[in-house]
């Protein structure tokens, strides 16, 4: 039996002319090494961000992007469809994961020094995938058209309107009226289900072309050493399946107990609702409120650029071949100050808007 | 295949990310939270409700009532079928007079005085700003209409709300609450102005115990059956009066006659009590009616609703809530 359906497989894959790619995945092997551990995080956030794609595909069979009809339509499929709550459940939770993960896979990165020549492109595509995926955030945020995601909508682009030059353009091209209503609506969906999906893949592909061409970077102990290799197929595409299935089984379970948040609808009239800042933006807004008045560019605009280019210029600030975190005393150093000031921001922002500060 | 290590620090860090990113309700909004319960309160003194929390909502007097702020103190409860509550506010003066009927020994006049009661209103399909205005885009008329002409409605015939019509006389007599539900002001009992008010389906409300021309009621206690509800007169136990000259002087009749409801206006059920100047009320209905004149309730969702009391009124006036939600803890 297993040698007759080999043998129809192998059949179809012919027919399909797809037999050349089958017989090259299957050559394709890795160092045993990723699939340790401390490389969790790179197969979790790819496993995230498939859940995302097909959580998300999902939802958008029921979705109206109208402001009359899109929080209906999202109460419609969250509470009177089987399992919708669970699907949009598992779409929230993945991508408040996902930012998480990354944030940890950039870190690793960052610590066993792994931005070093020749990886620079694995580290860039990687930044520009972190920075991508607040996008999704901020263009979904407003879709569920409840007052949280339509304040907070108000609240970003009054923030994107400070920037000089390109602010108001910026502006303009989001909202595409002076209100945030259908048009806005109808352009923050095609960008969040169409055009960063398609850019993200792209993105994606190229963060593993580069992987591929350039390699992981090697253990820090004995990076010299020869290490064991093993299939990318099975075994690679297994554990992702695995990794799948499980993260599939959690979110589902959590999504079942504690629902994602759908707020009121949103009433543009009623002012007095002020939006509470999520996590990940805390460090960003506690920066803004900290430079007020004209110097709002300063905590919008500077500083977060600033660290942006840091990052993603950090192969070249850090030209030492030596990738030990302890004889690359001085960039750890300041890298140890960011994350502690992005967490001390965070907190002092969490208890403002959320905790005892309040 | 993934070591422990990895499985606890991943752990950690989901644990971390999902209690962030579950946000709570709207601070200034009041939160009715209804606590899961294995059994159905008995009544009033089940000491169920002893372990609930108890929600102070404050009502905003208004029209006459204005300088009349007032508590409804709140608790709400579920099973697996049915959604309870139980209100508490004060009242120092019970009002079930409803312009009863008194004999003065030669002929009959009206008493001055009317009813108490509470008003709940849920949404059936979303009703525009409800959430963020409550009764002010329902209950009182739009700033671009006089009051005389429209009152209590919905703005489209897809917004509908469910109305939960508690009257000390009316309705408490055999335990309910009048089951209404509100769409767009129309006038289909001829009432004095437009309204959005309609009733469920099935039987029920009350009727006005009045001779034709209306000098005297027409009904009294059937005298083979003693009254269920003491105090007042329902119509399954009124006989038509054939001989008035068994009343005497200082005898009072009613002058509204509650009637047994049925159908999808009978699915409110009430328990309720007056004692040491407060009222006590119990309302309860099934989670889902199976009517679509009614808001089906699911425990995974919040829903928006407010809260009306009227004290010794007839009319409109009244102390009103802000928007509420009402949430289920799982």
């Amino acid at each position: 039996m297993a040698g007759k359906r080999g043998g129809s497989s192998k059949k179809l894959l012919h027919a399909l002319d797809l037999d050349g790619i089958a017989s090259t995945l299957r050559n394709v092997s890795l160092p045993g090494k990723a699939l340790t551990w401390s490389r969790f995080c790179g197969a979790l956030s790819l496993v995230l961000t498939v859940q995302l794609f097909i959580s998300g595909a999902a939802m958008c069979l029921y979705y109206s992007p109208a402001p009359g009809t899109a929080y209906d339509s999202v109460d419609f499929a969250m509470f009177s469809l089987p399992f919708g709550s669970i699907v949009r459940g598992i779409h929230y939770y993945s991508w408040n994961l996902l930012l998480a993960v990354l944030g940890l896979h950039l870190a690793r990165a960052f610590i066993i020094g792994a931005y070093k020549r020749p990886r620079e492109p694995v580290w860039i595509s990687g930044i520009i995938i972190l920075l991508v995926i607040p996008l999704f955030i901020i263009t979904g945020d407003l879709l569920p058209w409840d007052q949280k995601g339509y304040w907070s909508t108000q609240v970003r682009l009054s923030i994107i309107s400070s920037v000089p030059v390109a602010g108001d353009f910026i502006t303009r091209a989001l909202r595409g009226s002076s209100m945030t209503g259908i048009v806005a609506l109808t352009r923050f969906y095609v960008l969040h289900i169409l055009f960063l999906p398609l850019l993200l893949s792209c993105l994606i592909a190229v963060h593993f072309h580069f992987l591929a061409r350039r390699g992981i970077a090697p253990s820090l102990k004995n990076s010299n050493s020869e290490v064991s290799r093993v299939p990318f197929l099975p075994d690679m595409v297994n554990r992702w399946l695995f990794l799948f299935l499980i993260t599939t089984v959690i979110l589902a379970a959590i999504s079942w107990y504690w629902p994602a948040p759908l707020g009121d609808p949103a009433d543009p009239t009623d002012s007095s609702y002020v939006p509470k800042p999520e996590w990940w933006v805390l460090f960003l807004n506690q920066l803004v409120t900290i430079f007020k008045g004209p110097l709002m560019i300063v905590g919008s605009m500077i500083i977060p650029g600033g660290v942006i280019i840091a990052i993603i210029a950090l192969p070249w600030i850090d030209r030492t071949p030596d990738r030990h975190p302890m004889r690359r005393k001085g960039v750890m150093i300041v890298g140890a100050i960011f994350i502690m000031l992005f967490f001390l921001l965070s907190i002092v922002g969490y208890m403002e808007h959320h905790g005892p500060l309040h | 295949m993934i070591s422990r290590r990895a499985i606890n620090s991943m752990g950690i860090l989901a644990g971390i990310v999902f209690a962030l990113s579950m946000q709570t309700a709207d601070a200034h909004r009041i939160v009715v939270a209804a606590r899961h319960i294995a059994a159905a309160p008995g009544g009033l003194d089940d000491p169920v409700w002893g372990t609930l929390p108890v929600v102070p909502i404050p009502v905003k007097g208004r029209n006459e009532s204005a300088n009349d702020d007032e508590t409804v103190w709140t608790t709400a409860a579920y099973t697996d079928e049915t959604l309870y509550f139980l209100f508490r506010w004060k009242d120092p003066t019970l009002s079930v007079i409803k312009q009863s009927w008194y004999f003065d020994g030669s002929a009959w006049h009206h008493l001055e005085g009317n009813e108490d009661r509470i008003a709940l209103l849920f949404e059936i399909t979303r009703i525009t700003n409800f959430a963020t205005r409550g009764c002010a885009v329902t209950c009182h008329s739009p700033v671009d209409l006089p009051r005389e002409r429209w009152k209590l409605a919905t703005r489209t015939e897809r917004e509908k709300g469910d109305l939960w019509h508690w009257k000390a006389a009316r309705s408490a007599p055999h335990g309910h609450a009048d089951d209404a539900w509100l769409t767009v002001a129309g006038n289909p009992t001829g009432s004095y102005r437009e309204t959005g008010r309609r009733k469920d389906k099935g039987s029920g409300g009350d009727i006005k115990n009045q001779t034709g021309d209306k000098s005297g009621p027409l009904y009294m206690q059937d005298p083979k059956r003693p009254p269920s509800a003491p105090g007042f007169l329902l119509l399954e136990e009124a006989v038509e009066i054939k001989d008035y000259s068994i009343f005497k002087a200082g005898d009072v009749i009613p002058f509204r006659l509650p009637r047994y409801p049925s159908g999808s206006r009978s699915d409110v059920k009430s328990v309720s009590r007056h004692g040491g100047g407060e009222w006590l009320v119990m309302l309860y209905r099934k989670l889902d009616t199976g009517h679509d004149d009614d808001t089906i309730f699911n425990p995974l969702k919040k829903y928006n609703f407010a809260i009306a009391i009227f004290d010794n009124s007839g009319a409109d006036h009244s102390k009103a809530t802000q928007p509420l939600t009402l949430e289920f803890e799982r």
